[in-house]
């Protein structure tokens, strides 16, 4: 039984078809890439799977729940969660509290009883903030738990949207690039984490990579977009011997010189 | 958690030490307004000279009242609201058609009369009047309204841009002053206003040239009371995970929907709450002393002042958004008889001395800042200009230029006590589990 | 609006129908030219430049203190009994040094004020915009009691009238209708700059580079667009067509040139915006029919339902505008990228 299904998902803005027929089908606990050229619709996929668009067609349903159409904090509540492509933290905001805002989404607490901070607040307070330094500890960000989060340097940004993305307790995590503008030492920090974070976590995890070597090596299963079309969908070393790939990436040699790119 | 479980009201000591602490701020704030009430009623009975500074401090708790409420919407959620004075025209008929009206068709007029929580000035009569009760039912019912309004106007615009909703809430400002002033007369005593029923009262309060015979009900007490009371709930909010989700929306709203926060309806709680203590605040404001309330004071003009007190005090800083509302409230006062301010700059000069983060530049821009103001004063005396007509040109000025040099606001989202050596000591993170050896990114370790 | 077009030629008098009409057009086109400074600065920097208003307040009141000076200048009283009409070149002179005078206010403005934020978030420029706009608004109360007599007062300490620069008999009576110079001028000027707009947008290199600049800045910037340059001169531009209609607006509504400080100002900025964005934010030709329709709105609503409440119908098509159709008539969507 696959956690998520996706089946003929597809918009369009205006007249640009961006995303068209999507599908994919995801085990738990399983890491898959997506990955084709720039402005190929991935990240649209992203924002698609998320709610921030609609679909206009398709169906995405997760353990067996329908989530198109839902908005987004709808879907983050049914468990999946994402990071962006240009981060998104809440710079002004600590790092600490950057993670305990998941703790809003498992809470019930109304105005009243945040006003007159009923004894139940208090440990819910108490229990999101241990959890969140739980967290933290594990992406090594304990230390800086009180800084801003706009203070951290690039690494550690990218490390705590993950953080913060995983403190929504997600069965499903979608990495929008989290690999871009590391380098390579990082980068290796970075493969190791994301493979940590399947046993630990219980989540299976979608990544969009521009980086082959970070793709080839975390990804059981590859599918490649190219504009706003699947071409093609495997197991890496398929994926790297497949023409239609290669020619997407590289241009066959008659189109490009026709002045495609 | 367990569902089953049984609700069963135990009296442990635990809980009752967490009943009081949580609502231990509310009668602190009470004890408070008693005691400075107590005071300043004393004091009048022997210097009528105080009754000065009690206007002036109610006016600041009105302000503080209206500039923290709308923090709430303009600070947190980051939406941009524009329409306060909307909601506070609102609160402000509401509660005098209450207090008006009400005293007319449920008491017996003659026998009407505030007692000790509703006067601002010493008079003869009860202790407690059936006014006092009126009048806190009459802030009540302003704010209900003006949230009820906040609902209807907020609902539709706050699923679209930002900067729409500045623009409904201005509009919604202006259609509220236009439809007072189509209002009638006010009818003059109990007789004629036991002839129009009830429902059609509001149509009489008094239009375009306003509602007179409003009692002055609004004392020290009522107003530090309420100011108080929202000053705590702003705070409560502020540090709750429901205030956290608000911060978030206004640093990052895609992201903050994408954490599981339901934007839309945090979006509209805040703004329903803010409307609710900008109605109590026009309650207030509408019983003053010497106040002849009518529309035209309420119209966007007061709006601006309340957006500039939130600005200049800090997006989203609570006891900011309370000195900038004090600190616009009384310059007008300070201008109209302009003292040397060289006092004031060797106080600020103090406060930075212990305070601040860069010393030297503090101290250097506060000596600068206070020539600058003592010789423009020097100036404005040997001219003969008056200062006060140039309120709203300084205030414009100040606006420009917060937003040129320091765009968060004076205080950004940060309360007073987190700048300077407070932060250092508050910055300790909650529980270090391991020492910080983060193998942080290029150029990471501080 | 049909039915109440419809219901209205029903009920009543044509001719009274004719004539709303035409006053509605003429109304109109002043809020059409103030909408057209809206839009073209939200097309380029995506905020609502709330002191746009007060640069067609500005608009009147400079027309009516350069009226004075020249009064002063030839011996011409234009108040009280002996007022006489005014000469006829004094309109056109007056409406091309309003324009000049206001078009340098708007380049002031922006590059004082909001240039300084061009990279700050939207909400600190709103902000700096109300804090422009109070500036505009408090300056123009300011006496200046040691300028002589007609600079004492340049703008708007207290109401005044404004000269009364067209006839105010009918120009001609068709069928019963009365034609009025006022509407008929008004609308003549308000339409020919429009029409020289739109011509300079879409058929000059410097309405190319706008256009460039309000699609993408950046990119337009990597085009070598100079895109300063063309910010200022959009805001040149549009605080030309505000002191135009400024103009055009005391000239119709001569009794009441109100305070710099005064609500009707900011309601007629108000409506303004709400033709831009009824039109379809961002998008010139919108501008110009919101503005149109926002004025016939208004006037039929004022005419045959209730005067006192014309401006809650303008609001009111503010709220069914974005409720159902936020974009606008003309406009298209925008998706903010994530």
């Amino acid at each position: 039984m696959s956690l998520l299904t996706v089946e003929g998902v597809s918009i369009s803005f205006g007249g640009l078809k961006a995303v068209q027929d999507f599908r994919l089908s995801l085990e738990p606990n399983s890491l898959c890439g997506l990955i084709g050229p720039n402005g190929a619709g991935k990240t649209t996929a992203f924002n698609l799977l998320t709610g921030v668009y609609r679909p206009d067609r398709g169906r995405i349903t997760l353990g067996g729940r329908n989530l198109a159409g839902l908005r987004p904090h709808q879907i983050t509540a049914a468990g999946v969660a994402r990071t962006f492509q240009n981060i998104r933290l809440f710079p002004d905001l600590s790092v600490l509290d950057n993670v305990k805002i998941a703790g809003h989404l498992r809470s019930d607490a109304g105005l009243f009883g945040s006003i007159f901070r009923a004894r139940r607040q208090r440990g819910e307070e108490r229990a999101m903030t241990e959890r969140a330094m739980e967290l933290l500890a594990i992406f090594n960000l304990d230390g800086r738990a009180g800084e801003q989060a706009r203070s951290l340097p690039y690494g550690d940004q990218r490390r705590l949207e993950i953080a913060r993305a995983l403190a929504t307790e997600p069965r499903l995590l979608l990495l929008d690039e989290p690999a871009a503008g590391m380098n390579p030492q990082e980068k290796k920090g970075l493969r190791e984490l994301i493979r940590g974070l399947i046993r630990r976590f219980d989540v299976a995890v979608l990544l969009i990579e521009h980086d082959m070597g970070v793709v080839m090596d975390l990804c059981q299963r590859i599918t490649v977009l190219d504009h706003g079309v699947i071409i093609a969908e495997g197991p890496p070393a398929a994926i790297q011997k497949d023409p239609k790939v290669i020619a997407a990436y590289l241009g066959k040699p008659a189109e490009g010189e026709k002045g495609e790119g | 958690m367990d569902p089953f479980r049984r609700r069963t009201l135990e009296l442990s000591p635990s809980r009752l030490v967490a009943a009081a602490r949580s609502v231990l701020p509310f009668i602190a704030v009470l004890g408070v307004a008693l005691g400075v009430h107590a005071l300043l009623y004393r004091w009048q009975i022997d210097d009528g000279g105080v009754f000065f500074y009690s206007k002036i401090l109610m006016d600041i708790g009105i302000s503080i009242i209206l500039a923290v409420s709308l923090t709430m919407v303009n600070g947190f959620t980051g939406q941009f609201s524009i329409g306060h004075a909307g909601f506070m025209a609102v609160g402000a008929y509401t509660g005098g058609v209450v207090t008006y009206y009400g005293a007319m068709k449920l008491f017996d007029p003659a026998n009407f009369a505030a007692g000790y929580l509703s006067r601002s000035l010493p008079m003869d009569g009860p202790l407690f009047g059936a006014a006092d009760g009126l009048f806190l039912a009459a802030c009540l019912a302003a704010g209900l309204l003006a949230a009820g309004l906040g609902y209807l106007v907020g609902l539709p615009s706050l699923r679209l841009r930002g900067d729409y909703l500045a623009i409904v809430t201005l509009g919604f400002g202006e259609i509220v002053r236009v439809i007072i002033e189509r209002s009638r007369n006010v009818l003059p005593d109990a007789e004629a206003a036991a002839k129009v029923p009830a429902a059609a009262l509001p149509l009489h309060v008094g239009g375009a040239s306003g509602f007179t015979g409003l009692q002055p009900f609004t004392s020290p007490f009522w107003v530090i009371l309420l100011a108080g009371l929202t000053v705590v709930f702003a705070w409560r909010l502020k540090y709750s995970s429901l205030g956290r989700a608000m911060i978030s929306i206004r640093e990052d709203e895609i992201a903050s929907q994408s954490m599981g926060v339901h934007v839309t309806r945090l979006k509209v709680m805040a703004f329903v709450v803010a409307a609710f203590f900008a109605g109590v605040a026009g309650c207030l404001y509408a019983h003053q002393t010497g106040i002849q309330l009518t529309p035209k004071d309420l119209a966007f003009q007061k709006s601006f002042d309340i957006v500039i007190m939130v600005v200049l005090g800090g997006m989203g800083s609570i006891s900011g958004a309370v000195l900038a509302a004090a600190f616009v409230t009384a310059l007008p006062e300070w201008l109209r008889e302009p003292t040397s301010v060289w006092m004031y700059g060797l106080i600020a000069l103090c406060v930075v001395a212990v305070f601040a983060d860069r010393r030297l530049r503090a101290a250097l821009w506060v000596v600068g800042l206070t020539a600058g103001a003592e010789l423009l004063l020097t100036v404005a005396r040997r001219a003969g200009i008056e200062l006060s007509q140039y309120r709203m040109i300084i205030y414009a000025l100040m606006l420009i230029l917060v937003m040129i040099i320091r765009p968060q606001g004076l205080l950004g989202l940060n309360e007073v006590w987190e700048i300077g050596p407070f932060r250092r000591l508050r910055r300790t993170p909650v529980a270090p589990a391991r020492g910080a050896a983060a193998p942080a990114g290029p150029g990471g370790s501080p | 609006m049909i039915a109440l077009l419809a219901s209205s030629w029903l009920n009543t008098d044509p001719t009274v129908f004719v004539e709303t009409l035409l006053n509605g057009l003429a109304v109109g086109s002043v809020y059409a030219l103030i909408a057209l400074g809206y839009t073209m600065v939200y097309g380029i920097l995506k905020f609502i430049n709330f002191a746009h208003s007060d640069v067609v307040t500005w608009g009147a009141w400079v027309s009516f203190t350069i009226a004075a000076a020249v009064a002063a200048a030839i011996g011409w009283t234009f108040t009280g009994g002996a007022a006489r009409p005014a000469p006829l070149w004094l309109g056109p002179t007056l409406l091309v040094c309003t324009m000049l005078v206001c078009g340098a206010i708007g380049f002031a403005i922006e590059r004082l004020a909001y240039k300084p934020l061009r990279s700050a978030p939207r909400l600190n420029v709103l902000i700096t915009a109300i804090g422009v706009s109070l500036l505009l608004q408090n300056v123009g109360q300011l006496q200046f009691s040691f300028l002589p007599g007609w600079l004492k007062f340049p703008f708007g300490t207290q109401p005044q009238s404004f000269p009364q620069l067209l006839p105010a008999e009918p120009l001609a009576t068709v069928i019963g209708v009365k034609l009025y110079w006022i509407d008929l001028i008004g609308f003549g000027t308000a339409v020919s700059l429009m029409v020289a707009l739109e011509w300079l947008v879409y058929h000059t290199k410097t309405g190319r580079m706008m256009r460039a600049v309000s699609y993408d800045v950046r990119t337009a910037a990597l085009m070598g667009i100079p895109v300063d340059r063309i910010i200022s001169f959009t805001f040149v531009l549009g605080s030309m067509l505000a002191a135009a209609a400024g103009l055009l607006y005391v000239t119709k509504y001569p009794g009441n040139l109100l305070q710099t400080a005064d609500t009707t100002w900011v309601l007629l900025g108000l409506k303004a915006f709400v033709a831009a964005v009824v039109g379809g934010i961002g998008n010139i030709r919108g501008a110009m029919l919101g503005g149109f329709l926002i004025g016939l709105i208004e006037l039929f609503g004022a005419r045959y339902l209730d005067p006192g409440l014309r401006d809650v119908y303008v609001f009111s098509i503010l709220i069914l505008v974005l409720l159902f159709k936020p974009t606008g008539l003309l406009g298209s969507t925008v998706r903010e990228k994530v």
